[in-house]
């Protein structure tokens, strides 16, 4: 008899050990998610602030590689974001606040 | 605990024996009472549970009754509180000795609940609308009902055993609850209108409790004030061609502003507060099985998952594009819909079927049952994109927002999935650098220490685009890992996984963490509740890092090389990336 059907569940450990499951569309084994390296890899609570730049690396990532092409949502929220609290970041351009949060920790 | 039991047909049919030999009602409600054998303490306590209900009963409720006896009976079955006949009610005569009155108020508000729902102007557990909100749902594709499944935190699982007891029960809590209205809101209502009379009852609190199944939340409980809720999407994942994700996934998106702005349509892009209400199946293997989907195996829960996760997850993971199409719904409408969406968090175990009972029917069903003008619209579809017809259809859904693709891209009405984003950031890659492959397939199918070896060359523009490539390389030597883990996870390992999976599960269904109360929970009990959910979200955390760490090391060697050079990799790049931006003296947000 195979593992996983002796195991009934064995599979889904395997979910919980990754939380990205391969069927997470409509089927939640695990509080899915990427966990993947890069944006979403930190865990914990994290200020508004912290949490908004951080989910915005990848659309930056995209718009600093594409020389602004790609222009994503979370990088939208970000810039309106580091804009409204910064007056101090006001003047800064798209593309010099999406590199700095790209060499953000 | 069920602790009444009454046969339904054969008391109705005497019911009608006895209406046709009486005499004109009364005009409202005179509650006799035989005390002949009770004791002077029995029939104070009697006397006065009567006066009590009497008092609580509304007007139309006991103008509908007339003469109605009561008779408190040694001789009823061991496990039945009371009978309801026409015009006479049998109670037990110990709930008078018990230590209060509620009790004896409650059978006799129960029974006589039973008398106005037989009756004509009463007649409640027939009207679709109590079934809606009951739990008796209208399901596709057939003339009948579902069975209840609001399982969880009832105040009695009596009033699951038919739509009549449902009202008996709910209208023993609804005069004697000074909570009930907080609890129950939507009922509370129904049976206010009904009545044509509110009941005073005490003020309920704005906001409605869920708990979060958020991937990291230190504080999973969220309590959601409907005032802050700008909008509401249909959320929608686009299918791909894997059969359990061919038609798509329908959620619905909630647009919260960030704590301290104005309601208003700044708080689109608060996307970090945003949060997604979604009917997941709870399933408990990663096989999907067809066969178990067809036959309901799989609970059917409603999940509150926070906006971002849900887009990188569908975007990132399963390459799948997210619709998000606002919904012209009122302030008032998004109230009694967030109200709604709370009452199944707390209360709904469904069960998942592809067709009959899939996303787009629960979450159809969530959207008629919860917004009062949607009840007029037939909304029910099978399909998530024939639900997404019918809501524009009915005028519901403005799907204009997506005519501009980019511009719904750059404001959130559409998330598109990222293969498309990799292929781009390979090529902008590959003419900086020169790189012999010809797409990002082949370019990811490279060990990862080769394709390190040109990270030395890269620009800042090029940096940018590996390290969006090589997240992706990561994520999929991640799931490879998993395919590999699951022949591999050593019985420690395995026990280990058992008890992050039974947090897991705590976690997406919430009444474990209040089972004792029903309904929306209470101030009372959300500190408590609050307490266990930080603390499982701690230990989920904890648990889930130690198993990775131990999981790790049952990998093949050749499996852990590469995740850890592909780990490697990611960091180098973040490395490069900073090291190039100093160098050109760019801005720091710190």
């Amino acid at each position: 008899m195979r593992a996983s059907i002796a195991l009934p569940g064995l599979l889904t450990i395997i979910l919980a050990l990754f939380a990205a499951p391969a069927a997470a569309s409509s089927f939640a084994g695990t509080s899915a998610g990427s966990s993947a390296a890069g944006s979403s890899a930190s865990s914990g609570s994290t200020s508004g602030d912290d949490k908004i730049v951080r989910q915005a690396r990848d659309d930056a990532a995209s718009f600093v590689a594409s020389d602004g092409a790609i222009r994503g949502a979370m990088l939208e929220a970000a810039l309106h974001h580091l804009r409204e609290s910064r007056p101090d970041l006001r003047t800064r351009s798209d593309l010099q606040l999406a590199q700095a949060i790209l060499a953000r920790q | 605990m069920t602790r009444r039991r009454r046969g339904a047909a054969w008391h109705v049919w005497l019911a009608c024996l006895f209406a046709c030999a009486l005499p004109a009602q009364a005009l409202s409600l005179e509650l006799h009472a035989d005390q002949a054998g009770l004791d002077a303490t029995e029939a104070a306590r009697d006397l006065a549970v009567r006066t009590f209900v009497v008092q609580r009963l509304p007007a139309k409720w006991s103008d509908a009754l007339g003469d109605v006896r009561v008779e408190w009976r040694d001789d009823l079955p061991a496990d039945v509180h009371g009978r309801a006949f026409d015009g006479r009610i049998l109670l037990r005569r110990s709930l008078l000795r018990e230590p209060d009155e509620r009790p004896a108020r409650a059978a006799l508000v129960h029974e006589l609940a039973h008398l106005y729902d037989r009756d004509d102007s009463g007649d409640l557990s027939r009207d679709p609308r109590l079934l809606d909100l009951a739990g008796w749902q209208d399901a596709p594709l057939r003339p009948w009902r579902t069975g209840n499944h609001f399982t969880d935190r009832t105040p009695d699982p009596y009033e699951l055993k038919s739509p009549r007891e449902y009202v008996a029960v709910n209208l023993e809590h609804y005069l004697l609850d000074d909570d009930y209205a907080c609890r129950r809101p939507a009922l509370a209502r129904y049976f206010d209108d009904r009545f044509e009379q509110p009941r005073a009852t005490t003020e309920c609190p704005p906001e409605f409790p869920f708990i979060q199944a958020a991937e990291d939340a230190s504080d999973p409980l969220l309590e959601l004030d409907p005032a802050r809720v700008y909008a509401v999407d249909y959320l929608l994942a686009e299918g791909n061609e894997r059969p359990m994700s061919r038609w798509g996934h329908s959620m619905l998106r909630l647009v919260v502003c960030a704590p301290g702005r104005p309601t208003g349509p700044d708080c689109r892009l608060d996307l970090a507060w945003h949060e997604v209400l979604s009917f997941r199946a709870f399933v408990d293997d990663v096989q999907v099985s067809s066969w178990r989907g067809l036959t309901g195996s799989y609970p059917s829960r409603l999940f509150l998952l926070p906006l971002t996760q849900v887009v990188d997850e569908y975007t990132k993971v399963e390459l799948r594009g997210l619709r998000s199409i606002p919904l012209r719904l009122q302030p008032d409408e998004i109230a009694t819909l967030l109200q709604r969406a709370a009452q199944l968090h707390w209360s709904y175990d469904g069960r998942y079927y592809f067709i009959g009972n899939n996303c787009a029917v629960e979450t159809a069903r969530l959207l008629h049952d919860g917004v009062e003008r949607l009840r007029a619209v037939h909304l029910m579809s099978i399909t998530p994109t024939g639900l997404l017809r019918r809501l524009e259809d009915a005028g519901v859904a403005d799907t204009t927002v997506l005519d501009d693709r980019p511009e719904a891209v750059r404001t959130g009405y559409y998330f598109p999935p990222f293969n498309a984003r990799y292929q781009a950031m390979f090529e902008i890659a590959r003419d900086a650098l020169e790189l012999p492959q010809r797409n990002v397939q082949d370019w990811l199918a490279l060990p990862p220490t080769q394709r390190a070896t040109v990270f030395g060359e890269a620009d800042l523009r090029a940096s940018a685009a590996l390290l969006l490539l090589e997240e992706a390389g990561l994520r999929r030597l991640e799931l490879e890992a998993r395919d590999i883990l699951k022949h591999r996870l050593s019985s420690p390992a395995r026990d280990q996984a058992q008890a992050v999976l039974a947090i897991q599960d705590t976690l997406t269904r919430p009444s474990r963490f209040a089972p004792d109360g029903y309904g929306l929970p209470q101030s009372g009990e959300l500190a408590a509740i609050d307490d266990d959910a930080r603390e499982l979200a701690d230990r989920l955390r904890d648990q889930r890092s130690e198993l990775m760490v131990r999981a790790r090391k049952l990998l093949p060697a050749p499996a852990r090389r590469d995740l850890e050079a592909a780990e490697a990799n990611v960091s180098a790049l973040g490395q490069r990336l900073r090291t190039l931006h100093e160098a050109s003296g760019g801005l720091y947000l710190n």
